[in-house]
């Protein structure tokens, strides 16, 4: 009885601990992204320099979506990242999230432009209906879905650790005209 | 008298001016409004709901979810709706699914395994 009780007190720790570790660990986390994939919502907006009305139409085959607005500092930090990635040929919509049109457009004038197309949300519905907890946020969309989404500043590391994985995984090649 | 009447005036102004914060077209909607936000927690707190959050995003998951409640969606709908957004752990109260179980299950599991423990030292 006692040589049972005392291989108990081993088994149960382990088996427990061994148990959670391969059952409730999660082996895609990494803070702040989310790889669960989900369809880009419909939107009706406003582009950020014509007023023209964007819609999903006008967004085709795979591109990043960047969450940001003037007001956001770490908009700024992320901000070269942002314009070495467009000179590499990623597409990058912008998605101006509860931003005076006027503060947004000198922002993007004394920093330089790297998005393709930039939509503006003042009431920030796309961003909700995205799941945009606040900027700046990047989405990787494919053909009308979301497959990767990251909250927080986006860098070499990040890019490497996060975005690369899934481009190389899901296939994802830029097209060279939105 | 106009003193008086001034001071009457003062003191009834902010009546006046108040309204609520949230319209609702019945009670039962302002009801299920306030108790949906209070298991739902602001995805930009550390811990708190909805109820007690003044975030942007909060503000903007309330005002759909008065959105939501007009267009006579269910409050099970509303909640999948957010969590399906911004993730479960919005909602305060798991739902029983795969994720979930060994939540639920753990603790008459840890019980069992207690009591089956007792029993076999009686014995011996």
């Amino acid at each position: 009885m006692i040589t049972l009780l005392r291989f108990l007190i081993f088994v149960i720790p382990i088996s427990l601990i061994s148990f959670l570790y391969f059952f409730i660990n999660d082996n895609d986390y990494y803070p702040g992204a989310d790889f669960k994939v989900s369809d880009m919502p419909l939107f009706e907006l406003n582009s950020l320099y014509e007023k023209s009305i964007v819609t999903n139409y006008d967004l085709e085959g795979s591109y990043l979506v960047n969450v940001w607005a003037s007001w956001c500092i770490t908009c700024r930090i992320e901000h070269g990242f942002l314009v070495t990635l467009n000179s590499e040929n990623v597409p990058i919509i912008g998605l101006n999230y509860k931003d005076d049109r006027n503060d947004a457009i000198e922002w993007l004038d004394k920093y330089k432009d790297p998005y393709r197309l930039i939509i503006h949300d003042y009431s920030g519905s796309l961003a909700l209906d995205m799941g945009v907890t606040g900027a700046p946020e990047t989405f990787l969309v494919k053909n009308g879905k979301i497959i990767a989404h990251f909250s927080g500043e986006i860098n070499k590391r990040v890019w490497s650790d996060v975005f690369a994985p899934v481009i190389k995984k899901e296939k994802v090649v830029w097209n060279d005209q939105t | 008298m106009i003193k008086h009447s001034f001071l009457t005036l003062l003191f009834f102004s902010s009546f006046i001016m108040s309204d609520s914060l949230y319209n609702f077209e019945n009670a039962v909607d302002e009801k299920r409004f306030y108790s949906l936000i209070k298991e739902i927690r602001c995805p930009k707190c550390t811990s708190g709901s909805l109820a007690s959050s003044n975030a942007p995003v909060s503000q903007d998951i309330k005002n759909k979810i008065i959105e939501l409640i007009k267009e006579g969606k269910s409050d099970k709908e509303i909640k999948e709706y957010i969590a399906s957004r911004f993730g479960s752990s919005v909602l305060y109260n798991p739902g029983f699914n795969k994720d979930t179980y060994i939540l639920w299950f753990a603790p008459f599991l840890i019980l069992l395994i207690a009591l089956s423990i007792y029993l076999f030292r009686r014995k011996a």
